[in-house]
């Protein structure tokens, strides 16, 4: 049987995997900003469909990310909640 | 250098740019911080966050998603303007070429002119679901082919693998995998799990726990070999120790191609079903509604509950071109 000291610790192992990737996350987040700029500027002007469709999905997936983050930070907070009752 | 070459320069400099590789380590991260709160709340009745974490692995998942159904479209976008993708100009048009893209159900199609040819080595155009599925099941890859609509979703899909893994037909499991969109197949991820958990109880007879993983891998890991020849062994026993809640093994660094787990679900569930004697469920995102014995038990029910809702939406990305948003989710 774990002690409360072991649940503890792998409480803490795992906020430090969710922070590593909330990281990730947010430098993913950085490069796609990046690369939709380089987009807008590379088919300015452009009206084609498939160049309307991709600009959609990039914007879905930085919403995506957006979201992706906030319930992360949920999670950390109810995971903390949790280890302060132990 | 034409204006059109220092268009496409520009829109392949964009799309290199797309951040696949650090969603690939969120993903892992928050897989990993996942299964680790799982084995700590086994018998605890406070989520400790878990449920939200699997829907940032979702979210996740659906950006990536997003962000591969963009590769696409500025792929055809290219190949409309004659360039290929490598800023070759494009191969002229020959006889019936079909569009090999794996672009979600509801987006626009490709437009205008043709791509590349079905030999054409370009993993961005060729429906990659259709080839990591004949890599897996070692099947031909064969000619590209366009997904079959009538596999609409993906409790269709695990129906129809339930059914070619029931029959033993290796062939007809690798046209059924193959045929689905990859939306669809990536959905088994999220529905399988729950129903995993629920029938390897019921081979059990009780709910599965870490000292039933040897047993588990010994009843399954033969017919899954047997199906799936080309699967890389350690998905087969990330699935399992999911099933049983255990942390995920040691990972040698390589990330599992993104099809894996999702075939993988959808064949075990069809192996437990088949051994079992079962059909699916009438309703498969409700392993409540899976069967009797075992199954109902109250773990069973728990696994069930870990995911958000919507979570078991059958379509992963389509968010990006008005899908669902389908997970491999961290049950899966």
């Amino acid at each position: 049987m774990a002690s409360v000291a072991e649940l503890k610790a792998a409480i803490d192992v795992a906020l430090q995997q969710i922070g590593e990737g909330q990281t990730a996350v947010q430098a993913a987040g950085e490069k796609l900003a990046e690369a939709q700029q380089t987009l807008a500027g590379a088919l300015e002007g452009s009206g084609h469909e498939t160049v309307e469709a991709a600009q959609a999905s990039l914007t879905q997936a930085s919403q995506e990310l957006e979201e992706c983050l906030a319930a992360t930070l949920v999670a950390v907070e109810q995971a903390q909640l949790y280890v302060s009752t132990l | 250098m034409s204006i059109i070459e220092d268009v496409g320069a520009g829109v392949r400099a964009a799309a290199e740019e797309f951040p696949l590789a650090q969603l690939t380590v969120a993903l892992e991260k928050f897989g990993q911080a996942t299964e680790r709160l799982r084995w700590v709340r086994q018998e605890s009745a406070n989520p400790m966050g878990v449920p939200e974490l699997s829907a940032a692995t979702e979210h996740a998942e659906s950006a990536g998603h997003a962000l591969r159904v963009a590769q696409e479209q500025l792929s055809a976008y290219l190949a409309a303007i004659g360039l290929a993708p490598d800023g070759a100009p494009a191969p002229r048009p020959d006889g019936d070429r079909r569009p090999a893209h794996d672009a979600p159900r509801d987006a626009p199609p490709p437009v205008a002119a043709p791509p590349p040819a079905a030999g054409d080595d370009n993993p961005v155009l060729r429906r990659w679901w259709a080839v990591r599925v004949a890599e897996l099941t070692g099947g031909r890859e064969g000619a590209p082919d366009e997904p079959d609509e009538r596999i609409g979703d993906s409790r269709e899909l695990l129906r129809r693998v339930a059914d070619g893994v029931r029959a033993g037909d290796r062939d007809r499991l690798h046209r059924e995998l193959r045929a689905a969109h990859a939306d669809v197949g990536l959905g088994l991820a999220a529905i399988a799990p729950p129903l995993l958990r629920e029938l390897a109880g019921e081979l059990l007879g009780h709910p599965p726990r870490a000292d039933d993983l040897a047993r588990l891998r010994r009843e399954l890991d033969g017919r899954i070999r047997d199906l799936l020849p080309g699967l890389p062994p350690p998905v087969l026993d990330t699935l399992l120790t999911r099933v049983c809640r255990m942390p995920p093994p040691q990972r040698s660094g390589e990330q599992p191609h993104a099809a894996d787990p999702a075939v993988t679900a959808g064949v075990v569930t069809g192996v437990l079903l088949a051994r079992l004697g079962r059909d699916l469920p009438r309703d498969a995102d409700d392993p409540a509604a899976a069967g009797t014995g075992a199954a109902g038990n109250p773990a069973g029910n728990r696994a069930g509950a870990d995911r958000p809702a919507g979570a078991a939406r059958a379509g992963l990305g389509g968010n990006s071109a008005g899908n669902g948003s389908a997970r491999r989710g961290s049950d899966g």
